[in-house]
């Protein structure tokens, strides 16, 4: 059974359009990256697994259960940190996480919650005087009470400095070794792929990638960005690189010395001997291998310029 | 389970923007509640209205005892200070309900934080209906502690105590407070912006303060420069019998609707204050000894109750139809 099946999500206000037949199925245990810009449609997207917005077609099932008809019932089973949301000011850490013991008639204790995101400290301190930080900590307490089946955590690493997302991505693991599912809302790659199983990249409310971790990688192929430092930049050099068989793309950045980033699949040499038989001089030259963060790019940066094939 | 499954996806590919009513739960409807009296009850606010209460009880009987030595023969003088606070409390509850009230769910969704609430297991109708009974908790309390405070001042000033109409006072109070905040938390429930709601609870004190005064006011001119005819009626004072006008009938009943008028009215249920035999007799007089049924005591209690159920239950349907 899937733990999430959105099928032809569409969502509209008026003429805007802000997710389009969006279908995809999350599989209970895995962890799930949901990646894209913010304004992409993922708040959009969580805010109608939780019935908290309507949808204006398609259906959603969460848990094997109706979005909408069952949702107090998926609610129960589920655990949310909602993103861009206050606490309660006069109310302490204790009493929230108390609310949503009460709420969910669970047995936790505040205590223990509050040490597994490193807040016990601030166990009787009012919400109102808590940073950013703390007040996201205090919500995955409380998304965590009553061991959910299914996680929420939408823009989790918000506010968090990047010893708090360590943590956070170790509660992750944590939760999806107990059994939890987890779905899990990001802009930045970066802190989806340590811990994802699978990765859905969605632009303007449309689903353009989804795979493995491992499947997004390869999407890129064996490709390999090669940084070189040139002391001038040479068009006719520039064009004869980007004419080589192995390279899909070459462009100058201005800066003193110029850099030229190429992006290559096979020879680095065959780049560089081209260079200097333009007469341009290699200052220096640098590879990397091309990241998850590439592929998060070429997806979702506008005009999608070089996107390597899916 | 297998009902569940029933729905197919048909009936979502046409297109309809289903809106399932949600159910109550007693138990979420106690937790929200809670923590939305555990919440308000720490804000300035709770203690000013507290102490505001104690104080205009404490004033009204300094007064009352001050200047009131006839009074005090007539033995009347809880009486008379029920009279004097409920015209006062008549104006100030409703504005501290409305207070009290007007970001109970607005104010939720512009923070974002009704997103903590409905991420749990409570339906919308247990937020709405646990945020006016936490916000009612809160102004019962904060009017209790106010009248219990100062029931120990006016008994140690006015020796003697009649603890009936203070309590019959209090009650109705809390009733016609309660009446009010339903009217905040349902308006508060029908944008996501406090400033429109702001500006909602504004209007509902205009309405009920100034717009229905004029009315009433329009009626009586209409009345008297021929446009609307009134109904004759003989009154008899110190032997001599006077022909009056008087307004129609639907007149009065527009005017037994406001909660206000209800609120002074249903007190001589409760105290047997607040109406003279004069009152009485001119009202027999006018509608020929039979009084309509809107202008009867009960009514009053009825519109009262009508003020709490009616705007909470036209939140209770349209707050499970919209997007948060």
């Amino acid at each position: 059974m899937s733990a999430i099946r959105v099928d032809g999500l569409t969502k509209s206000y008026g003429q805007l359009l802000a997710l389009s037949d969006l279908s995809f199925e999350v599989e209970e245990g895995e962890v799930f990256g949901f990646l894209g810009p913010n304004g992409a449609g993922k708040s959009t997207t969580i805010n109608v697994l939780l019935d908290f917005i309507r949808p204006t077609a398609g259906r959603v099932e969460v848990l094997g259960l109706d979005a909408q008809a069952h949702s107090r019932t998926i609610r129960s089973r589920t655990g949310v940190l909602p993103e861009g949301v206050e606490t309660y000011d006069r109310l302490t850490a204790r009493q929230h996480l108390e609310f949503a013991i009460e709420s969910k008639g669970a047995d936790d204790d505040p205590l223990a919650l509050l040490e597994r995101v490193g807040l016990e400290d601030a166990i009787d301190k009012k919400a109102g005087g808590f940073s950013k930080g703390m007040s996201q900590r205090l919500m995955l307490a409380m998304a965590l009470v009553g061991e959910p089946d299914l996680l929420i955590l939408d823009e989790p690493s918000t506010g968090l400095d990047p010893n708090g997302a360590r943590e956070m991505r170790e509660i992750v693991r944590e939760e999806n070794a107990r059994g939890a599912t987890v779905f899990f809302s990001s802009h930045i790659m970066e802190q989806v792929e340590a811990v994802c199983d699978r990765v859905g990249i969605l632009r303007e409310g449309e689903m353009v990638a989804i795979d493995t971790v491992a499947g997004l990688r390869e999407s890129v192929g064996d490709g390999t960005t090669l940084r070189v430092t040139v002391d001038r930049i040479d068009d006719d050099a520039l064009e004869a690189v980007r004419s080589l068989p192995d390279v899909s793309s070459a462009t100058a950045e201005d800066g003193d010395p110029p850099t030229l980033v190429v992006g290559v699949d096979g020879s680095k040499t065959a780049v560089l001997s081209e260079l200097e038989e333009h007469g341009v001089e290699v200052r220096d030259f640098s590879t990397r291998e091309a990241s998850l963060e590439d592929v998060f790019q070429s997806y979702t940066a506008d005009g999608g310029t070089e996107v390597h094939a899916r | 389970m297998s009902a569940d499954t029933g729905t197919e996806t048909d009936a979502a590919a046409a297109g309809e923007t289903t809106a399932p009513s949600s159910s109550i739960n007693p138990d979420s409807v106690r937790a929200v509640a809670r923590k939305d009296f555990q919440d308000a009850v720490r804000s300035w606010l709770f203690w000013g209205l507290s102490v505001f209460f104690f104080t205009l009880l404490v004033t009204i009987t300094g007064v009352v005892s001050y200047f009131g030595e006839d009074i005090a023969q007539a033995g009347a003088t809880t009486e008379a200070l029920v009279v004097f606070v409920s015209e006062i409390t008549r104006l100030v509850i409703p504005l501290i309900a409305l207070i009290l009230g007007w970001k109970a769910i607005a104010g939720e969704r512009e923070r974002g934080s009704i997103k903590i609430l409905l991420s749990l297991p409570h339906s919308r109708k247990d937020v709405l209906l646990g945020k006016l009974i936490g916000r009612s908790a809160v102004l019962s309390i904060s009017l209790v502690v106010g009248f219990v405070l100062a029931a120990i001042v006016v008994a140690a000033l006015l020796g003697t105590f009649d603890v009936t109409d203070y309590v019959g006072l209090l009650a109705m109070s809390i009733l016609y407070g309660v009446a009010y905040t339903s009217i905040a938390v349902a308006l508060s429930s029908l944008t996501r912006s406090t400033t429109i709601a702001g500006a909602a609870m504004v209007g509902v004190f205009v309405l009920f303060y100034i717009v229905w005064n004029a009315i009433m006011q329009a009626i009586g001119l209409l009345m008297n420069f021929g446009y609307l005819s009134g109904e004759e009626y003989e009154f008899e004072l110190d032997g001599e019998t006077m022909t009056n006008e008087r307004l129609p009938d639907w007149a009065y009943f527009i005017e037994s609707i406001d909660p206000g008028y209800a609120y002074n009215n249903a007190l001589s249920i409760v105290t047997g204050a607040a109406e003279t035999e004069l009152g009485v007799a001119l009202e027999e007089a006018m509608f020929d000894g039979s009084i309509p049924f809107y202008l009867q005591d009960w009514f009053s209690f009825v519109v009262l109750l009508f003020w709490i159920v009616t705007p909470i239950a036209v939140a209770l349907y349209r707050f499970d139809r919209v997007d948060l």
